[in-house]
């Protein structure tokens, strides 16, 4: 799509040079029918891409097992009530435990050791330290290898995870398949131990079984610094062996010094969380996946969970969705429409099936919307992000039991249902000879067994983007002429070069974008302790002090008027593909940012025209085409538009408690790593400045 | 007279001034340069593939210095395939290092002093084009004025794009080799441009020893010392001469061929040959216990020829020849290698040879396109060259498309690479689809520089038949 974009405006600069072109090619001429009635279709593309967006929901398609070798369910549960009443004991034990002991040190840990070595299974125990807050906007670029070990290391807070290790009894020792339980050893609740209850009912039965080729690794990660970094540190320890002896290893009486074990590469990994009582009877099972920077795992893994959990356990599958919107009456009646022409379509021809009831409609959309929220920030939902940064394929299963945890005789089914499940991915994953390749990595959820993948998705954006390409090509157009207009002599020389000083000004502000984007890197180093809303006004500030110098210096700046300068057509046809290029590249990396960006950018850039001319006309069509310039652009300011983001989910916030908001927001983006912090800064913010200058152009 | 000799007087401040803005220039990008170079911790720029080459690879180069010091052939292992000269003379700067680790900056520093030399020699180069650029034009009777605000000073646009494209920064700082075999390029065009034959056959000889494809260089280099520097073809100032008015003038001289100064070609050759022997046996003094220069031409040259390294890279061999079977690889190598140069070299020899110095041009961008390990700093090169002809070119077309496909493919290239080996969402075809992406814009630059070129003869073929009719 992009490629047919670029095609229209190379034709487009070819009809500039005022050379009689000789019976041009269909597709030129196509090119230039676009291009010359461009306002047109770049108000038609641009409403048929938010269409598309509404009408994924019902593009979805079934999901479906695409490896073969996995054939999940095929083989018959060997999990007996013995392996149960194991996973029932050690819950019981370290109840009994918590209880009679109070507070710190290991034992808890030791105790779970116990357990597994008891099982046949190698134990060790790992220190890892809490990683502070860092700014490495960049190392997205690079890969984990590049992780620095913290210098100065205190006894103070660490924690320590327990892993196990089966050995597979038909394997060579070079795969592997994690489990992970997130349990806090202090005060980690009922609940929690239901997990541990779980896993351990199934490590009792791993360890007996003969069917196993790839070794089994039960981590219990040391939840009191989040979930997300004990599995970070310990998978970075797993895959990067550092040669240096940490100074944790003197920190306690545990030594764990030489003492961790491997087992090959990491096939797929399963993190199993229990929290909270569901609302319903039955025992829901949710399963969250994206990874940093909308990485999904591949497809396949969460079919086999999702087609063992409904069709063998019976448990009620779920994919996280945007409350909100399953009772707003605006999609509702988008969804009406839609079943409506659906089942229009259907009596034209019963061939035709693309109607889906309003209802489901409505719960598909509001699954799309939290996976493309979630995928947009780019930060991980839960420990599984880590293993994406390793290539390894990892889902989180969320149970909530639909029972009280002191419910002996329900606890019991639980623990066999749980672990069944369990037990059949794993043994599917077992089955496997090569990675997880088969099915998609690129798709966003609309339900747990429907999904949309990157061919459809991109169809929205690709509509949304391509009037771009269009409206600069005919500016670029319009602009040339004008300028050939105006300066008569000295343009002759420089016909195809004019965009030149369009395209200094427009670096100028990237530069600027780019600048800004650093800036907080140098304001967390600043000494002495400030508040996020300190730090916010600092920021605010440099950015705007090193605006102002850039508007003063001559040459760059985008408000000085000069007599053979830029016009502003030319200004907003470079800015326009500075914004397409942009959009374009971040849509390859995070499809969500540059969808929901464009949204955004599109708009603005396309209506963005000089106000003073508007102003001067006093014409009612142009002081409108004024005022919805001046929204957009007021909106599209980030801190503006997450403004109304948090208002529109229900929290109000004005003035300086909105900076200290937006500065926690963006250090939570850089401290995941997420593309979507560059973007802001590199792309969005530059375009956004660009099209301020073209609003007060003085032309 | 005196006015002339005031333009004169306002054309030299006019120059100084230019010098002056242009020293500061080059200034700021060598402080660039070094700033960069002195923060290098989170950028790891010498692993991207786009930078570092197997052949332009500093940390190979590093590697065969230390096969060479433990007396073992600095070829074995297949690391490094440089040159043996360059391992002599880059080699030691690589081991002085501070606790175990090699240190940079002292390559660095050669990288930027060879960045500078390339700058000022292109900026002579490219002076020399422009006096003969006015000249051509005022013979022609197109340039009626002694000064004409309109051409440009190509000479310090080419430097400074030589200078602060992102390219050359990326790939001196990014240890590669490119900016000396650039440097050794930018020499040769020098000394033919100068007419210092000498300096023009060891550029010649020294880049060609460095990365073999600058062997085509021969072609252009000889037109420019037989029929001298770029011109308008020769049929124009027949034309002009005629309406002068000297039909005294017998009938031989419209009819004579360009004259072809076959002794400062026979000259050049002469050199080149000095130069060659030279090089050789410097290269089989160095190699003498390792298998001498029969080991150097298999593990370098033929290294380039065989496109043995498949590793991926920004150019569009590797993909090919990775999927290509056995048994039709002699077949297709001998294929694209000949390709550039029956189909591309002698037609345009021929077609462009009143401008030996666009040729070069064009012969070094279709080099870095179809080269078996390109890089950027190849791109760097013909880029800063194009440059040199600014004043012809000014009519180029799609050129703002042209940017915009440079940027965003160059843009595209780490993320793509990002997405198959870090991610591993995508794979191969992502990457190579980039590259391939990459090439067409390329050729569409050529294609489009040429046709500019040609436009700009023809321009100025009726300007003069314009002339004569008045």
């Amino acid at each position: 799509m992009a490629a047919d974009n670029r095609y229209e405006e190379e034709e487009e600069v070819r009809t500039d040079d005022g050379s009689p072109i000789t019976k041009p090619r269909p597709i030129v001429r196509l090119g230039i029918f676009l291009v010359a009635h461009s306002p047109v279709f770049s108000v038609v593309f641009s409403a048929a891409g938010v269409l598309a967006l509404l009408l994924l929901p019902l593009l979805a398609k079934n999901t479906y097992i695409s490896e073969n070798a996995l054939m999940p369910g095929s083989a018959r549960s060997m999990l007996s009530n013995r392996d149960a009443s194991d996973g029932s004991k050690l819950v019981k034990d370290i109840k009994n435990f918590r209880l009679n002991h109070e507070g710190q040190g290991v034992e808890v840990q030791r105790l779970i050791g116990k357990y597994m070595s008891e099982m046949v299974a190698e134990v060790y125990y790992q220190k890892f330290q809490p990683e502070g807050n860092q700014f490495h906007p960049l190392h997205f670029f690079s890969g984990p290898a590049s992780y620095t070990l913290l210098g100065n290391v205190s006894c103070a807070s660490y924690g320590v995870n327990v892993v196990g290790i089966i050995r597979a009894p038909r394997g060579d020792g070079k795969e592997s398949i994690v489990l992970v339980t997130p349990y806090d050893f202090i005060n980690g609740g009922d609940y929690e131990d239901l997990s541990l209850g779980i896993v351990s009912s199934l490590f009792s039965l791993l360890s007996r079984v003969t069917w196993l080729s790839k070794d089994i690794i039960w981590l219990v990660a040391d939840s009191r610094y989040g979930d997300y970094r004990p599995v970070a540190a310990w998978l970075a320890e797993y895959h990067t062996p550092s040669f240096k002896v940490s100074d944790l290893l003197k920190c306690d009486e545990l030594n764990t010094a030489d003492n961790f074990r491997r087992a090959g590469t990491v096939a797929a990994a399963l993190i199993l969380k229990v929290d909270g009582r569901s609302e319903r009877f039955e025992d829901i099972l949710s399963i969250y996946a994206d990874a940093s920077n909308g990485q999904m795992p591949n497809l396949d893994l969460i079919n086999v969970v999702n087609y063992l959990a409904v069709h063998r356990q019976g448990f009620h599958v779920k994919v996280e969705k945007v409350v909100s919107l399953l009772s707003s009456s605006w999609l509702k009646i988008v969804g009406e429409i839609f079943e409506a022409v659906g089942k229009v379509a259907n009596t034209l021809n019963p061939d035709w099936k693309f109607g889906i009831p309003a209802a489901e409609y409505i719960e598909g959309s509001a699954t799309l919307a939290s996976s493309l929220y979630s995928q947009a920030l780019g930060i991980p939902t839960g420990p599984h992000g880590a293993f994406r940064d390793y290539q390894v394929d990892a889902i989180t299963l969320k149970i909530s039991p639909g029972f009280p945890p002191d419910s002996k005789a329900r606890q019991h089914d639980f623990f066999l249902r749980g672990s069944q499940l369990l037990e059949g991915t794993i043994r599917s994953v077992n089955n496997l000879l090569e990675k997880f390749h088969q099915s998609f990595f690129l798709y966003v959820l609309t339900s747990p067994s429907k999904f949309i993948s990157v061919g459809v998705y991109m169809i929205a954006f690709a509509l949304l983007v391509a009037s771009l390409p269009m409206v600069a090509a005919s500016l670029y157009v319009d602009g040339c002429k004008a300028l050939t207009k105006s300066t008569h002599n000295s343009a002759e020389n420089f016909k195809s070069w004019k965009w030149l000083d369009a395209a200094k000004q427009v670096f100028a502000l990237h530069l600027l974008g780019f600048i800004v984007t650093l800036l907080p890197y140098f304001i967390c180093q600043v000494p002495g302790q400030h508040s996020p809303r300190n730090r916010s006004i600092m920021w605010g500030t440099t950015s705007s002090l090193l605006l102002v110098t850039f508007v003063t210096i001559p040459g760059c700046s985008p408000f000085s008027s000069r007599l053979h300068g830029t016009n502003w057509a030319i200004l907003k046809s470079v800015t326009i593909s500075a914004a397409f290029i942009g959009l374009c590249l971040m849509s390859i990396i995070n499809f969500a940012t540059a969808e929901i960006g464009a949204l955004l950018l599109v708009p603005t850039c396309l209506l963005a025209q000089p106000i003073k001319p508007a102003l001067r006309s006093r014409r009612v069509k142009s002081l409108l085409g004024a005022f919805c310039s001046m929204v957009l652009v007021t909106i599209g300011f980030p801190v503006i538009f997450f403004a109304i983001t948090k208002g529109l989910v229900g929290e109000g916030l004005v003035g300086l408690s909105l900076g200290g908001e937006f500065w926690t927001w963006l250090e939570s983006l850089w401290a995941w790593k997420s593309a979507t912090y560059l973007y802001i800064g590199m792309v969005h913010l530059p375009c956004w400045l660009l099209c301020v200058c073209i609003l007060f152009h003085p032309s | 007279m005196k006015e002339k000799k005031k333009d004169d007087g306002e054309m030299a401040e006019e120059l100084e001034k230019n010098s002056y803005r242009f020293w500061i220039w080059s200034i700021a990008s060598m402080i660039f340069r070094f700033c960069i170079i002195l923060f290098p911790e989170n950028i790891n720029l010498s692993s991207r593939p786009e930078l570092s080459t197997p052949l332009t690879s500093l940390c190979r180069l590093a590697e065969g210095y230390w096969l060479k010091q433990a007396s073992m052939s600095p070829y074995s292992g297949s690391m490094y395939h440089g040159s043996p000269l360059l391992l002599s003379l880059l080699g030691p700067l690589t081991v002085h290092g501070i606790e175990g680790q090699w240190n940079h900056h002292l390559c660095s520093l050669v990288f930027v002093v060879s960045d500078i030399l390339s700058a000022v020699l292109l900026r002579a180069t490219g002076q020399q084009l422009e006096k003969a650029y006015r000249l051509n034009l005022r013979r022609l009777g197109l340039l009626k004025a002694s000064r004409d605000r309109g051409i440009l000073p190509c000479g310090d646009i080419a430097a400074l794009v030589y200078l602060w494209n992102p390219f050359t920064i990326l790939s001196c700082v990014g240890l590669s080799t490119s900016p000396i075999e650039n440097l050794a390029v930018i020499v040769s065009l020098y000394g033919a441009v100068t007419r210092r034959v000498p300096l023009a056959a060891f550029g010649l000889i020294m880049a060609t020893h460095l990365s073999l494809y600058p062997a085509t260089l021969v072609i252009p280099l000889i037109f420019l010392l037989g029929y001298g520097l770029d011109a308008p073809p020769r049929k124009l100032f027949l034309q002009t001469r005629d309406r002068e008015g000297e039909p005294g003038q017998d009938k031989l001289t419209r009819t004579t061929q360009l004259p072809f100064l076959w002794k400062t070609v026979l000259h050049f050759v002469f050199w080149v040959l000095v130069w060659s022997i030279y090089v050789l046996v410097l290269c089989s003094l160095s190699l003498k216990q390792y298998g001498g220069l029969e080991e150097m031409f298999k593990r370098t040259y033929g290294f380039i020829l065989n496109i043995e390294d498949l590793s991926p890279n920004i150019g569009v061999f590797w993909y090919f020849f990775a999927e290509a079977f056995d048994f039709s690889r002699n077949y297709f190598l001998i294929v694209f290698q000949i390709y550039m140069f029956l189909s591309i070299l002698l037609p345009l020899a021929r077609r462009l040879k009143h401008r030996p110095c666009f040729i070069a041009f064009v012969y070094l961008a279709f080099s870095s396109i179809l080269k078996s390990y390109p890089s950027v700093g190849d791109a760097a090169l013909y880029l800063s060259l194009w440059a040199l002809f600014v004043n012809e070119l000014t009519d180029m077309k799609h050129s703002f498309f042209i940017f915009c496909g440079y940027i965003g493919f160059s843009l595209l290239s780490p993320v793509m690479h990002n997405l198959w080996i870090w991610r591993g969402t995508g794979n191969a075809n992502f990457y190579y689809a980039n590259a391939m992406g990459y090439a067409c814009f390329q050729f569409m630059f050529v294609e489009e520089s040429v046709s500019a070129m040609l436009n700009h003869d023809q321009a100025l073929k009726k300007a003069t038949a314009e002339m004569t009719k008045n």
